[in-house]
């Protein structure tokens, strides 16, 4: 009956209204908190399962509507963000230049990890930390976790160089603005972001043979007036990029638009990165900006996946190429799959995946139209997938900090927390982000230092965070009660009895009730039923 | 030292029973029943895999000087005659590397040039994968070949320590139905609480929840870690002092080379490790003799010198192998840099190693030698240099099962390890 129930929704595209009727209201709310948000505070479960978990998502879907200002009055300890890449590439120069003079003085000197300016190394540890902030603190959760999500699908590495200043203008203005918006304007927006453009190269490749202008012109007064330091020009033209870098051009197909198995070729990476020449970075190392050098573009035809590109096209055909790369039937089951693989299960069914696609196909790319399909699917409801995913590390410490009603210090060291679990943020080195699966994350080691942390937090000992579990669970005499509230408050009644009976056992014999408390919940956080979602 | 896997056991008659269940997981109960602890042996072998994730440039790594086409093709980024380190009057050691030296001279440092995969693909994730996975070409390879290794050659018995990755992340390569140790650092591993006694307590309390819970891989991985805090609590390695005046680089590397060191030293079974050097996709100014290439072989040749400086005698029973996904184009790019290419080389260190030699067939730089006109050819199949290793040194016996889908032939070893 359930099955029949949902077969109508797909045929016709359209949605319900209702949740599936196979699930409590609890249960419902509680999935929708765990995979639409970075799961439930205390009170969360409830609060969602009486307003009705449909009518939550609708609203989660339409962030702008959602009331977040406990979050920006967060933000207002975040410099970070009163900070431009023009500032932040100025800090930078300034720091290398500030090494070269030492240099100079010293040649022999080593760096120190305190060369570096104080307010570089704040600004550097701020970025990652307002990300988990944020995850774990914003009332627009469904836009945290495709923040997390797209993030990771156009991955920047902070690491590389000049990107260290670009990321952050990258996340707040290419990435967040547009998390629920259309995928094309999304893709075009990254393509033309000084921090992509620098990662994957672009900003070098150029149509061999050419030349920038004004080392044109200055060549021309050397030759004609006898004018210039002929010597200086011949190394600013070695140094000038010689050709094509297809960088860009193969991570776009493989990992931005069509996936590996997309049936792109060699050449048609080749082609991409023809049609590319010439996105660059304007003033790179004083106020970066998106630009297109005609001068350095390659204007002759191309054919990209069988279709050609006519000679005598400038930044125009890149715009062509991105658009047709978003609607290429390749790309659309690509990122469904990715989005399904996120909210339903490691392994996506395929009718999540077709329900994704056709809302794809019918909306030209809009994402919230696409997430929207998948969170009206049956897949998503099917109770195989309820608690079937493991939590990344980000989920796990964003999702004990609700649940513990834990608040944010200004030490800025949570993000070190997620780090040591495996994942530092935005220090991810290989274009294809972090992986959303368990196999990823779950190893000895890592699942070791996550009850560590659980019993830190416990214990009111969590970097970056100011813990108090009496607002939460009390300490009580009766245990039963004990743990039933923990199951309540920080669980969301996922507690299995399996764990509720090894609580109960393990603290029988402690008499002292806050002792009890915090032991029973480090297990309850450290346990196997809060790795999953 | 005798190991227990109660856990193991006790979870897997529970998941017999139970629906739904991780295949994997399913495998590695069924593996833990029919392994019986013995007593191992302190000198048994030992493999070290260093993966130089982001394609090394072979070619710079190790430079065939004698070629005039080199430098033709490299007027940047060639690295000059008279900084090589010579080796054999053709190739010579990127200058960075020289701390290796004194290992090729007594025979224990070999270089393998043009070897890789048979699979053309140029994307850094697909050509890492399959050099893991062992199977190129195959995407849905489930599990890495030193992870089947393990599987199938149960002469060498497990312990927990018996594959240990450092990094936070266990790799592709050490995943599958064997257990296997993720590590971020020794001294923080297990399960940390200031009191003694209490400490049990808790390790006791998650081990019963964990291993009641029968939650897949979450079970499984949470057993290998409670046993191996238990055995490396015994073994004691935090007061660890480097000999004979060994000295490991800063970074990433070193730190994994040290603590390697130190696991060999515990005794505590250790047969495979594996370790990541990042920071090898040298598209942009690359450099020559100096340079961003340079100081990533830098760290990369100090460290293995303090390797082997550190483990002297120890090093007879142990072979290092470094690996990269592929090799850089032989034309420097518009930005004096490399782009993707086919073959790379790579690096065989240790007493059993038949060292002091380039090996493996150098298919030249002409055009007309080079794979799809612009990159190095293979010449050996990654694969026939891992089959190698692990017949010769580790002593495994069923390579069919490692590498399935190919054929291992003796004829076409290259002659890494002596006989």
């Amino acid at each position: 009956m359930c099955a029949a129930l949902f077969l109508v929704p797909r045929l016709l595209g359209g949605q319900m209204a209702q949740a599936p009727p196979s699930l409590t209201p609890r249960d419902s709310a509680l999935h929708a908190l765990n995979r639409l948000a970075y799961g439930p505070r205390p009170g969360d479960v409830t609060r969602v399962a009486q307003m009705g978990v449909m009518k939550w998502i609708d609203q989660q879907l339409d962030p702008r509507h959602v009331d977040d200002d406990s979050l920006k009055e967060i933000e207002k300890g975040y410099q970070i963000l009163h900070e431009s890449s023009y500032d932040l590439v100025g800090l930078l120069e300034d720091a290398r230049k500030a090494r070269e003079e030492r240099l100079k003085r010293d040649p022999a000197s080593v760096d120190q990890p305190g060369d570096q300016p104080p307010k570089l190394r704040r600004i550097a540890g701020e970025f990652p930390e307002l990300a988990v902030v944020r995850a774990a603190y914003s009332q627009r959760q469904l836009q945290e976790v495709m923040v997390d999500f797209w993030t990771n699908h156009f991955n920047v590495f902070a690491g590389k160089g000049l990107d260290r200043a670009l990321l952050p203008d990258y996340i707040e203005h290419v990435i967040r603005p547009r998390v629920l918006g259309n995928f094309a304007d999304l893709l075009i927006a990254t393509a033309e972001s000084p921090a992509m453009l620098f990662y994957l190269d672009n900003w070098q490749s150029v149509a061999p043979g050419s030349i920038p202008p004004n080392l044109v012109r200055a060549e021309i007064r050397a030759r004609s007036y006898g004018m210039g330091n002929s010597m200086r020009l011949d190394s600013a033209v070695a140094r000038q990029p010689k050709g094509i870098n297809e960088n860009y051009g193969r991570e776009l197909m493989e990992l931005h638009t069509l996936g590996v198995d997309g049936g792109y070729t060699q050449a048609d990476v080749i082609a991409a990165a023809r049609i590319f020449t010439g996105w660059s970075i304007e003033k790179p190392r004083q106020d970066p900006q998106f630009v297109f050098n005609d001068w350095a573009h390659d204007y002759g035809e191309k054919t990209v996946l069988g279709v050609r590109f006519p000679g005598g096209h400038g930044r125009d055909e890149g715009i062509k190429l991105l658009k047709m790369l978003a609607m290429n039937p390749a790309t659309m089951h690509h990122i469904s799959w990715e989005l399904c693989q996120r909210f339903v299960a490691d392994d996506p069914p395929d009718g999540c995946v077709d329900d994704a696609v056709m809302a794809w196909k019918k909306t030209n790319g809009d994402i919230r139209a696409v997430l929207t399909a998948i969170f009206h699917g049956p897949d998503f409801w099917a109770r195989s997938n309820l608690s079937g995913k493991v939590k990344t590390p980000l989920e796990f410490v964003a999702s004990a900090l609700r649940a513990s009603g834990a608040e944010p210090d200004t030490t800025f060291r949570l993000a070190q927390v997620v780090a040591r679990l495996g994942e530092p943020l935005y220090q991810h080195v290989a274009p294809d982000g972090y992986h959303e699966t368990q196999d990823e994350w779950v190893n000895s080691g890592a699942l070791l230092d996550r009850m560590n942390i659980a019993v830190g937090l416990a214990a009111g000992r969590l970097p970056g965070a100011i813990v108090d579990l009496n607002r939460v669970v009390s300490p009580m005499a009766n245990h039963d009660s004990l743990v039933s509230t923990i199951d309540r408050q920080l669980l969301g009644g996922a507690m299995t009895p399996h764990t509720r009976q090894v609580i109960l056992d393990q603290i029988k014999d402690v008499s002292d009730s806050n002792a009890a408390r915090n032991f029973a919940v480090g297990m309850a956080l450290g346990g196997p039923d809060f790795q999953k979602q | 030292m005798a190991i227990t896997r109660r856990g193991f056991v006790r979870a897997g008659g529970v998941a017999l029973f139970s629906v739904g269940l991780d295949p994997l997981f399913m495998d590695r109960a069924a593996y833990a029943l029919s392994c019986r602890p013995t007593v191992l042996p302190s000198n048994r072998p030992v493999l070290v895999c260093l993966f130089q994730r982001g394609a090394v440039d072979g070619l710079n790594m190790v430079v065939p000087h004698g070629d005039g086409i080199y430098y033709q093709e490299r007027p940047r980024i060639g690295v000059p005659a008279k900084d090589v380190v010579d080796l054999d009057g053709y190739f010579g050691l990127h200058p960075s590397l020289a701390a290796l030296k004194p290992w090729w001279d007594n025979k224990s440092l070999a270089a393998i040039h043009a070897i890789g995969s048979p699979d053309a693909t140029r994307s850094h994730f697909d050509a890492q994968d399959y050099m893991e996975s062992g199977t190129p070409g195959v995407k849905i390879t489930a599990d890495g070949w030193l992870n089947r290794y393990c599987q199938h050659d149960q002469a060498h018995q497990s312990t927990a320590f018996r594959s240990v990755a450092f990094g936070p992340e266990l790799p592709r390569i050490l995943s599958g139905s064997a257990p296997a140790l993720a590590i971020g650092d020794l001294k923080t591993f297990g399960l940390r609480v200031p009191q003694n006694a209490q400490g049990d307590r808790v390790t006791r309390a998650f081990e019963a929840l964990y291993q009641g819970s029968a939650t897949g891989l979450l079970a499984s991985s949470s057993e290998e870690g409670f046993e191996a805090a238990r055995q490396l609590k015994a073994a004691d390695p935090t007061q660890y002092q480097p000999e004979h005046g060994a000295v490991y680089p800063n970074g990433r590397l070193g730190h994994s080379l040290l603590e390697i060191a130190q696991l060999i030293k515990a005794d505590i079974g250790l047969q495979i490790a594996f370790a990541d050097a990042t920071g090898w996709d040298t598209h942009v100014n690359q450099g020559a003799s100096d340079g961003q290439l340079s100081a990533r072989l830098k760290e990369l040749g100090d460290g293995l010198a303090a390797f082997a400086t550190d483990l002297r005698e120890r090093m007879s029973n142990i072979v290092v192998l470094t690996m990269s996904e592929f090799g850089r184009t032989i034309h420097e790019n518009g930005n004096s840099g490399t782009d993707h290419g086919h073959a790379t080389a790579m690096f065989a260190l240790g007493g059993p190693v038949s060292g002091g030699k380039v090996l493996g067939k150098w298919p030249g730089l002409a055009p007309e030698q080079r794979y799809e006109g612009r990159d190095v050819a293979v010449t050996t199949d990654f694969r026939d240099l891992f089959a190698e290793v692990l017949t010769r040194h580790l002593g495994s016996g069923d390579l069919g099962s490692v590498f399935p889908g190919y054929t291992v032939d003796p004829a076409r070893y290259i002659g890494a390890i002596r006989a």
